[in-house]
């Protein structure tokens, strides 16, 4: 969204359209360049001391991860428009040295 | 060019008339609107449904056929437009509802009803007490109904779009009569109020749309205010790194909304509007001695769109 100067000066973003004057920054996605987005998501697991060892438990080997791409127009999800959602299982391999 | 001579002979000839012919607005005379019902006249397209029923039809469930009202969201922002900022700037010269004029509220009609231009403020003046109304939580339904159907009468309605904001450059192409209606032909038109129909060089070009849908701050407005951006990203962000379509190419054929010119609120535009790729892995990441497993979500959108997005 190009977030809005409140007057066309300084630093804080203006919230009616009667104070919008400027942009201080557009945190949106400009048109024809690709945006990528990552997130690192840690899986359920128990870290333990064996023999002076650090030991991973790992709870569950296998994740679902729900990505949505949500229109919000008015910042809230309940409102919000669901523009794309990918389902993805995550499997971590079992085994291994 | 041909446009300027008839329509300099048009306007030449409608002016010793005493009786405007049928269509000819009160303003081609040189007489505001004094109320929203005679703005509503001057601006009337009802007569547009009769042979144009679809497009009428598409148009009717657009944003556009209540601009001033819109989702409810519109008649919010020009309330606290009023409350709080006319009311609280030193200078405007609003301390009350009732001091609004139309230079005021040009704020938000500009582009939300240009046509306010040919009205006197009384009409400002009514549009806001039917404002305050409506967002008023202590009306009663019916009040509130009543200043919902008053502000419904005047909208981005088809004389907008094809006659009032038709012509951009007015010196090169003339000034757009009230007899005329302006599409993508030349003829005659059946329609006893417009029995005129031009060609409007700008009908299929953003810049029609651009005159609304922003380049940011209007400057000149006393106060400059700034709604939308969006033409701005059209142009800048968009054209100016080779993209090549126009607001109408892809917000009324190849969505196929026509006259319900969508945008945010329609799935399919949206869904088109951006690429949308997610790829995954799920590793075990080793911080020092601990094992850590985790999932890399990687997300690349790319915007296909000819603005930013989100942008309005």
């Amino acid at each position: 969204m190009p977030i809005p100067q409140q007057l066309g000066r300084g630093d804080k973003m203006g919230r009616g359209p009667y104070e919008k004057s400027g942009i201080i920054r557009d945190n949106g996605l400009p048109p024809n360049r690709p945006v990528q987005e990552n997130f690192e998501i840690p899986y359920p697991a128990e870290y333990l001391k064996k023999d002076g060892k650090s030991v991973t438990n790992i709870l569950d080997h296998e994740m679902t991860v729900d990505i949505e791409l949500i229109y919000m127009p008015f910042g809230e999800k309940d409102s919000g428009i669901t523009w794309h959602k990918v389902t993805k299982k995550i499997t971590l391999e079992k085994g291994g040295v | 060019m041909r446009v300027v001579t008839t329509a300099a002979v048009m306007a030449l000839l409608a002016l010793p008339l005493l009786t405007p012919l049928p269509g000819q607005t009160a303003s081609v005379e040189g007489r505001k609107a004094r109320t929203i019902d005679e703005l509503a006249k001057m601006y009337d397209s009802t007569g547009c449904k009769e042979c144009h029923e679809e497009i009428y039809k598409d148009w009717e469930k657009s944003l556009h056929a209540k601009s001033i009202y819109g989702t409810g969201r519109t008649a919010a922002t020009i309330k606290t437009t009023i409350t709080v900022g006319l009311m609280g700037w030193k200078h405007s010269g609003v301390k009350k509802p009732e001091d609004v004029e139309n230079r005021h509220l040009a704020i938000c009609t500009k582009c939300h009803l240009p046509q306010l231009a040919d009205a006197t403020d009384d009409v400002a003046k009514e549009i806001v007490r039917n404002v305050n109304i409506f967002m008023d939580p202590k009306s009663g339904d019916d009040a509130r109904n009543k200043a919902e159907q008053q502000l419904i009468k005047v909208s981005i309605n088809c004389l907008v779009c094809h006659q009032r904001n038709a012509i951009t450059h007015k010196w090169v192409d003339g000034f757009p009569q009230k007899n005329e209606v302006y599409g993508s032909k030349e003829g005659s038109h059946p329609d006893p109020g417009h029995p005129v129909m031009k060609k409007s060089p700008i009908m299929s070009e953003s810049i029609l749309c651009g005159q609304c849908h922003g380049l940011g701050p209007n400057f000149e407005l006393e106060n400059p205010s700034q709604c939308g951006t969006l033409y701005g990203s059209y142009l800048w962000a968009y054209r100016a790194e080779g993209g090549q379509e126009s607001c109408q190419e892809c917000h009324m054929k190849k969505s196929k909304l026509g006259h319900n010119m969508q945008s945010y609120n329609d799935l399919n535009m949206g869904k088109s509007a951006v690429d949308f790729q997610v790829e995954t892995l799920g590793y075990i990441w080793r911080d020092g001695s601990k094992m850590m497993p985790q999932a890399l979500v990687k997300i690349e959108m790319i915007n296909r769109a000819g603005h930013s997005i989100p942008d309005g």
